[in-house]
């Protein structure tokens, strides 16, 4: 009897099973079989065979487009852009904790950012970022803090800052959401009897709050990880990776080597090597914060 | 009575018409998409659909930044496709998996192939010298002047040689008053701008069919060096800074609002202009040209071709050689901006003999000062030429490299 009911609960699966793996599984095969071969549409496709690590040497050894450049800006757009989301993220989902008037509409404009497509806002911030005719140049000379025009997407340094704070304007939304559903959660009991033994406004956030959202917070954290760094939008419409190769990530770079080079091998190899940096970030990640127990108490 | 004939109506609509009408579909993909675009040629399909009856042209537009990849897709798979638009950016990996039907014996039965003119002949040869493609458009560029802004500032002579442009552009130039000279392309494709100034002065690509190519380029010559060194001066002081960025719209906002007066672009910027600027504003004049007085120009395309295992070719071809007519091309091009594949359109429709299109016939007609020199696009070198030449140039200009070290890092990448 249980055998059989396993066995029908298998059937159930196998719909899901099937789309899954025609909609996921085979484009990330395929994906990872290119990569180890000489797929560029330059060439016929009749002369495309495997040829080792050529790809990946390729990239790693590139004089044009410098890996390491590339990572570093990863890393950087990755952590810079996550810590404020979160941080921004987390205070908006105390604000929005408490009932007050108007609250319903407020939330909804807060979160709008979220439901934008990211090359629209791309688009949106490169022109408010223009050098020459953006709004935040014309505000910021309004308000006399500058006097000459600021190249915020021309100067290497500033364009990293730049697409940055596009990146934050975007994500904080889904820090909010999420967190807010997270304390929402909370017994009000809790609370009362912290306020009862004395305790401050930090001390809850720190010995309530966070620990009570933890499983949120590690997950969130790692979701958003993984989509930032396969986030290329923002930055694709507003400086392409420019201005030399200063906010070029590895996700552009993938783009890049697709739609400029035509070489889907490379192309393939930059998608492998950012799956393997998640997977190991992931691994790590998951050990350190002791997901594992949270999720099973 | 009327009961009886609404009966035998609605039997011959289910049982017999499709018998006697059988249509045939042809599948049409359009890849330079924009809504203004896809009506004009929705409406020009209406127009050949109602004097071939029996015919239906299903037309795709798939949004611009993904075209090139869907019609990559479509044609890889052999999907059901029997015209397609090819770019000059794309028809040679199209050619190279032989997805494209070779054209050359339509051609010769087509008589309104003698008067392609020159230039849209070069590029319906421009893979492996065969007529893979029936061009439809034409890019070449120009140079829009500002004059009002000129005449505010004292300039009264519009600049015919490219010293001359910068000399004029230096003396305009006040960044106090966010007046600058050029609009500057930092970014996508901008290397036809850089390559621009850059040859002007090497007399000797007269002798070749290509700017430069595998087995010849020119970016170590001490000419070339000069011209580059000029484009670069041009940068740092008649451009704004933050042009480094800068791509098509931008260049456009720069000209339209008056702070870069002189602008190099294509036909297909005067429509877009002129709906932001008042027409009587500014001219058109021909390219200036370099220290020997002359000029290589660069052109783009896009075409009609047929996919190699479509079943409807002979079909499709009537339709492509309809398309591009001197009549229909005209009024093509002139609604899209784009210059006419016919020599008789220049002629026969009077929009291109308005003011603002007569600089670009000169260029095309003027073969001692004017030498089209495409770039090398059948070579497995050029994708991805552009996103190493911006990133180069863009160093150069930020000062994080020398120009003789990125020349020579050009040299090596298209000699080895």
């Amino acid at each position: 009897m249980r055998r059989n009911y396993n066995g029908f609960l298998f059937m159930l699966m196998i719909p899901a099973f099937l789309l899954l793996a025609v909609l996921i599984f085979f484009p990330v095969v395929k994906g990872m079989v290119i990569a180890f071969q000489n797929y560029n549409l330059n060439n016929p496709l009749s002369m495309v065979h495997f040829n080792g690590l050529d790809n990946f040497k390729a990239i790693l050894f590139d004089t044009n487009f410098n890996f390491w450049q590339i990572i570093i800006n990863t890393l950087i757009w990755i952590y810079v852009s996550l810590f404020f989301q979160f941080t921004l993220g987390l205070i908006l989902a105390l604000l929005l904790r408490e009932p007050f008037r108007g609250r319903g509409i407020y939330s909804g404009l807060v979160f709008y950012p979220w439901a934008l497509s990211g090359f629209a806002i791309g688009l949106i911030w490169s022109w408010m970022f223009n050098g020459q005719f953006g709004i935040v140049n014309d505000l910021l000379q309004r308000a006399h803090l500058i006097h000459l025009n600021v190249g915020f997407l021309s100067d290497p340094k500033l364009a990293m800052i730049s697409v940055i704070i596009v990146n934050i304007w975007y994500g904080v939304p889904f820090f909010a959401i999420m967190l807010l559903a997270g304390l929402q959660s909370i017994p009000k009991e809790l609370f009362e009897a912290a306020e009862i033994d004395g305790a401050g406004s930090v001390k809850r956030l720190f010995f309530i709050i966070l620990p009570y959202i933890k499983t949120t917070i590690v997950s969130t954290v790692l979701l958003r990880t993984i989509w930032i760094m396969n986030f290329p939008e923002i930055i694709y419409a507003m400086t392409s990776g420019g201005p030399n190769n200063a906010t070029n990530i590895l996700s552009t770079q993938m783009i890049n080597k697709l739609v400029k080079f035509y070489d889907y091998g490379q192309g393939s190899a930059v998608g492998v090597i950012i799956m393997v940096i998640l997977f190991a970030f992931a691994f790590i990640y998951l050990k350190v914060s002791g997901a594992k127990e949270e999720g099973a108490a | 009575m009327k009961r009886w004939l609404l009966v035998f109506l609605l039997i011959v609509a289910l049982t017999g018409l499709p018998v006697f009408a059988e249509t045939k579909t042809l599948n049409f993909l359009e890849v330079m998409t924009s809504p203004e675009r896809t009506v004009l040629i929705k409406g020009m399909i209406g127009d050949y659909e109602a004097s071939h009856p029996g015919v239906k042209i299903n037309l795709i537009s798939p949004p611009y930044e993904q075209a090139d990849q869907k019609a990559t897709l479509m044609l890889n798979s052999n999907q059901p496709l029997d015209i397609i638009e090819v770019r000059d950016n794309t028809i040679k990996q199209f050619v190279n998996n032989n997805k494209l039907a070779n054209l050359g014996k339509d051609y010769r039965s087509w008589k309104e192939a003698k008067t392609l003119t020159p230039v849209a002949m070069m590029a319906a040869k421009t893979v492996n010298n065969t007529l893979y493609i029936v061009p439809q458009c034409i890019f070449v560029k120009a140079l829009f002047v500002r004059k009002d802004i000129l005449e505010k500032n004292g300039i009264t002579t519009v600049p015919g040689t490219i010293a001359d442009l910068v000399k004029t552009c230096e003396k305009i130039t006040d960044s106090a008053k966010n007046q600058y000279g050029f609009a500057w392309r930092g970014k996508s494709s901008e290397m036809k701008f850089a390559d621009f100034f850059a040859s002007a002065g090497i007399t000797d690509i007269k002798k070749d069919t290509l700017l430069y190519s595998d087995t010849k380029n020119y970016f170590t010559d001490p000419r070339y060096v000069a011209g580059m060194k000029i484009y670069i001066e041009l940068f740092q002081k008649s451009a704004p800074k933050d042009a480094i960025n800068w791509g098509f719209n931008e260049q456009i906002n720069g000209f339209v609002s008056g702070i870069t007066p002189f602008l190099m672009q294509d036909p297909d910027a005067i429509p877009l202009i002129d709906k932001m600027l008042d027409p009587n504003k500014y001219i058109v004049i021909p390219m200036p040209v370099g220290p020997t007085g002359s000029a290589y120009l660069d052109y783009g395309f896009t075409g009609l071709g047929i996919p190699s295992y479509s079943k409807n070719q002979k079909q499709a071809w009537d339709f492509i050689s309809w398309m591009n007519s001197a009549e229909k091309n005209g009024y093509f091009c002139e609604h899209y901006g784009t210059l006419p594949v016919q020599s008789t359109a220049f002629s026969a429709n009077k929009y291109f003999q308005g003011k603002h299109y007569t600089a670009f016939l000169t260029e095309m007609t003027n073969s001692k000062k004017y030498f089209f020199r495409p770039f090398p696009q059948s070579s497995t070198k050029w994708p991805g030429w552009d996103a190493i030449h911006t990133a180069d140039l863009q160093s150069v200009l930020l000062g994080q490299a020398k120009l003789e070290t990125v020349l020579t890092k050009w040299k090596e990448y298209w000699s080895k």
